[in-house]
């Protein structure tokens, strides 16, 4: 493709001049930062995929609003938060996943194993992932957020605040609070070990 | 130590884990030398430390194209946008381009101004036009009156040397002019004397270059130059002669048509 060794900006400009399909090479950059940040604060691939077409039609639709203050890489990774956020908020209700107890038949949610009946090291990694999932899944879009964004993809307060729309302080309590309810969900995995 | 020393609370050990709490030293110092904050510590870095960062699943090759065409049709194309230079400078260019009209139309407004002075003028000063009208007169009236006397006394020996008819078609073109000048300023007499004059020089123009005496004699009777050359020096003098009532009112001179 012509525009591969273009820089981010040249593309930018072609696209606004009528080059639609210059887009493409900027899709093909950052559909790895796209997907790798929704799949992560998504918590599945479906979810994922549904918010990196928002993400680039989004990012489409207000190209002529991006003014470089940030690099085009910052830019995407703010939409992707933004959108990837929205898809969890829209399915929050139905995909809450809920700690159940494991003989329970009529729930199909994580179930976590007893620590005391399997002292087994590996068997204390597969329940913490387990755990961890259900427990991402208690909290609120926000603090979902802040913490994939905060732990996972190690961006700093203020970045989670830009890409959150949020205040910095409100950034650094969400990443807080995540933190609170993910230690009284996983601390007890530890106990007795 | 310890037993009046303030611990930690909850989210300053969140901020020092993830390096941004504001006084580092100060907490890792207080971790060192407390040891129930540091066991509320490295519990909260076993936890967290252990949550582990899902990796996403690879993407098949045609992911991206799969993507734009999930998208396409809602993207539109952007318009090509107008050049920078007027995108940015539009209104400098339309302050620029009535900055011009006002100067073009100050500059045509002095213009016609000053033209319509100097016609005003030349048409309010009469008395610059009748300076000019007299001077014009005054030079035609001493060349008709050189060709006349030429013509009086000239005889059959000398005629082919006067250029007699060149000097009548010369004087033919001011004489329409001067006589016009005269009609339109209302002065009949001067018209009349100056009309008598170019129907001579009319005919003497017409005369053929082989010119006798017999035609000269003949013009003399027919067009009387001995009176018409009379008037002429008249007119002259008038002309000449200073003071405007005597050129708005001449006296009546015995003989003399004007």
């Amino acid at each position: 493709m012509r525009w591969m060794e273009e820089s981010d900006d040249s593309i930018r400009r072609a696209i606004l001049s009528g080059d639609k399909e210059a887009y493409k090479v900027l899709m093909a950059r950052y559909t790895q930062i796209v997907f790798g940040v929704t799949y992560r604060i998504t918590g599945n691939e479906s979810d994922a995929e549904e918010a990196v077409q928002e993400v680039f039609l989004r990012g489409y639709q207000s190209l002529a609003t991006f003014q470089g203050r940030s690099s085009m890489a910052t830019w995407f990774y703010r939409i992707a938060a933004n959108c990837a956020l929205a898809v969890v908020a829209k399915r929050r209700p139905e995909a809450q996943s809920r700690i159940a107890e494991e003989n329970d038949p009529e729930r199909s949610e994580v179930q976590l194993a007893d620590i005391k009946a399997g002292p087994d090291r590996l068997l204390l990694s597969r329940e913490i992932e387990a755990t961890q999932q259900a427990a991402m899944g208690e909290l609120t879009p926000t603090e979902r957020t802040a913490f994939v964004l905060r732990h996972m993809e190690d961006r700093t307060t203020e970045e989670i605040a830009a890409a959150l729309n949020i205040a910095p302080n409100a950034a650094k309590q969400a990443v807080f609070r995540a933190v609170q309810k993910l230690r009284r969900q996983l601390a007890p995995l530890w106990v007795n070990t | 130590m310890g037993k009046h020393m303030k611990h930690l609370e909850e989210a300053e050990l969140v901020e020092h884990y993830y390096k941004e709490s504001a006084n580092m030293g100060e907490i890792d110092r207080h971790l060192k030398a407390c040891p129930v904050c540091a066991e509320q510590y490295a519990e909260l870095c076993r936890i967290l430390e252990a949550v582990a960062t899902p990796t996403p699943p690879a993407r098949m090759e045609d992911y991206i194209e799969q993507v734009w065409q999930s998208i396409d049709a809602s993207l539109p194309v952007y318009e090509k946008p107008r050049s920078s230079w007027m995108r940015y400078h539009r209104p400098l260019g339309w302050a620029a381009a009535c900055l011009l009209l006002v100067a073009v139309t100050f500059v045509a407004g002095r213009r016609w101004e000053r033209k319509q002075a100097s016609s005003v003028a030349v048409a309010v000063d009469p008395q610059a036009r009748q300076r000019v009208v007299i001077v014009f007169l005054g030079n035609h009236l001493d060349r008709s009156e050189r060709l006349l006397v030429q013509l009086n006394h000239a005889d059959g020996n000398d005629l082919s040397a006067l250029p007699l008819r060149s000097e009548a078609r010369e004087l033919l073109a001011s004489n329409r002019l001067v006589r016009q000048s005269e009609m339109q300023a209302g002065n009949l007499k001067v018209e009349a004397s100056l009309d008598r004059l170019e129907r001579l020089l009319m005919e003497l123009s017409n005369e053929p270059d082989s010119l006798t005496e017999a035609d000269l004699n003949r013009l003399r009777q027919e067009m009387n130059t001995d009176g018409l050359l009379f008037d002429i020096r008249v007119l002259r003098s008038r002309v000449n002669s200073p003071g405007p009532e005597q050129q708005s009112a001449p006296k009546a001179t015995k003989g003399v048509p004007i």
